[in-house]
């Protein structure tokens, strides 16, 4: 629904795994914003976020022997081992974690002018319908995804039990996914 | 575990978004190999939250996308080492570029080289330790005789002490000796340098005359039977003069043969 493809998911892994440079191209091109918004909400900083992104491209490549499609999308894939290396980096950086979780419902539109909407997707589209989502779901998926915490660490900072991290995160994305269809 | 409470553990949705332990992790995936119903699930979980990233995609600059590809076709012909990477750790690429081959090498001749030098400064330097140490050895060796000089000099020197020359008897020609008699204390040394040198089985005895009869003062000591240095008899308070008899080793209670003989002015 949101992606024009122009290879199927099952031809892009395959051509990745024969190190094809154009289906990397074509990766690049329709990920590259997405893993960028996952960086830049966790270091807030422009020109590292592209250094991150630099690096994670790289790794993608380098490592695309140990994705396994049997175990998950290659999107999600990705999500995960950008959120992974840029926390590590910012770790290992030593840079503070500067957390902006906000429940407001502008959370999501403060980003809006520094993104320039890709083509390849409806992100404006996205983001006028993840303003539906109640505060508290949105705060928790970007606590999870942007904030670079773990679930014991979003359970304190929400202050509450580890259960209550499962079912809010649950019923956040399937809240999102009513949103999407 | 139900199909059903699995779905609505929450735990599938932890799991999307990485934030399961590996134990966790490995469950999930346990039940997704297990329960078509679960992985789809995950697949509609996984969709949905990659929409939520996309939403909040940032465009990076325009360069950003060419640095990229030019490090990759780089990578290529750079050797490079993939390590398998969890979705839960980062993986290390190491890649040796020419110049660290280069440096490498260097760093083995530059090593071997400091293993030659070692070498010869450890040659060099156990000849000078040698060196050194005969040295030493003779400077102590010396610095010994010198006191042992000294030792001497002290008792000539000293203000007490009165010199009697003792005379050869015509049997013996060569047997010249020096008393040094402490008149202080009564200490007598005596300077046996000038004796001949005697058969091992032979010893030159010292003796005073007190009272017009011979009192033994003790063996003279030698070194090898004939090296001698001045050395310490036995003291006497008075004594009119003073003798040196060649007797069997060991001595005698009375001279047998006597060689040198000195009386005090």
């Amino acid at each position: 629904m949101y992606e024009i493809k122009k290879y199927s998911e099952d031809e892009l892994v395959s051509l990745l795994q024969q190190k094809n440079e154009q289906a990397f191209s074509y990766l690049y091109d329709n990920y590259a914003a997405a893993l960028n918004g996952v960086i830049f909400r966790l270091t807030e900083d422009k020109e590292l976020s592209e250094d991150i992104l630099q690096e994670v491209f790289v790794k993608i490549w380098n490592n695309f022997a140990s994705y396994d499609p049997a175990k998950g999308r290659l999107f999600t894939w990705m999500i995960n081992i950008t959120r992974n290396f840029t926390i590590d980096t910012l770790r290992s950086k030593g840079y503070k974690k500067q957390q902006k979780i906000s429940g407001d419902e502008n959370s999501v539109n403060n980003y809006a002018d520094r993104t320039a909407g890709t083509d390849k997707f409806d992100t404006l589209g996205l983001r006028k319908q993840l303003i539906h989502l109640k505060p508290e779901q949105r705060s928790i998926l970007e606590l999870a995804y942007f904030g670079g915490y773990t679930q014991e660490e979003i359970a304190k900072e929400l202050g509450v039990p580890l259960g209550t991290v499962k079912t809010r995160m649950r019923n956040a994305i399937i809240e999102l996914r009513k949103l999407l269809q | 575990m139900e199909i059903n409470e699995i779905i609505s553990s929450g735990l599938l949705e932890l799991y999307v978004t990485g934030l399961t332990s590996p134990e966790e992790s490995g469950q999930v995936e346990q039940w997704a190999a297990q329960y078509p119903e679960v992985k789809a699930e995950i697949e509609a979980i996984a969709i949905a939250t990659e929409a939520f990233v996309q939403a909040n995609a940032v465009q990076p600059s325009v360069g950003t996308k060419d640095n990229i590809m030019a490090r990759i076709k780089n990578q290529s012909t750079a050797t490079a080492k993939v390590v398998n990477i969890k979705s839960s750790a980062s993986a290390k690429v190491i890649s040796i570029s020419g110049i660290w081959k280069w440096t490498a090498a260097a760093s083995i001749v530059l090593l071997i080289g400091s293993g030659i030098m070692n070498v010869v400064y450890f040659n060099k330097y156990t000849t000078a330790s040698k060196g050194l140490k005969e040295t030493e050895q003779l400077l102590a060796q010396q610095k010994q005789e010198s006191n042992l000089m000294n030792e001497d000099m002290d008792i000539v020197k000293n203000k007490y002490s009165m010199p009697v020359a003792l005379n050869p008897m015509p049997e013996m020609p060569d047997a010249n000796a020096k008393i040094f008699w402490m008149k202080n204390t009564g200490e007598i040394y005596i300077d046996p340098t000038n004796l001949p040198a005697v058969p091992d089985t032979m010893q030159y005895q010292f003796w005073a005359i007190v009272d017009g009869k011979p009192v033994s003062g003790g063996m003279i000591r030698s070194k090898d039977g004939n090296t001698y240095r001045m050395q310490k008899m036995q003291s006497f308070g008075k004594a009119e003069a003073f003798a040196i008899s060649l007797e069997r080793s060991g001595g005698n209670p009375t001279p047998t043969k006597v060689v040198s003989m000195g009386k005090i002015i």
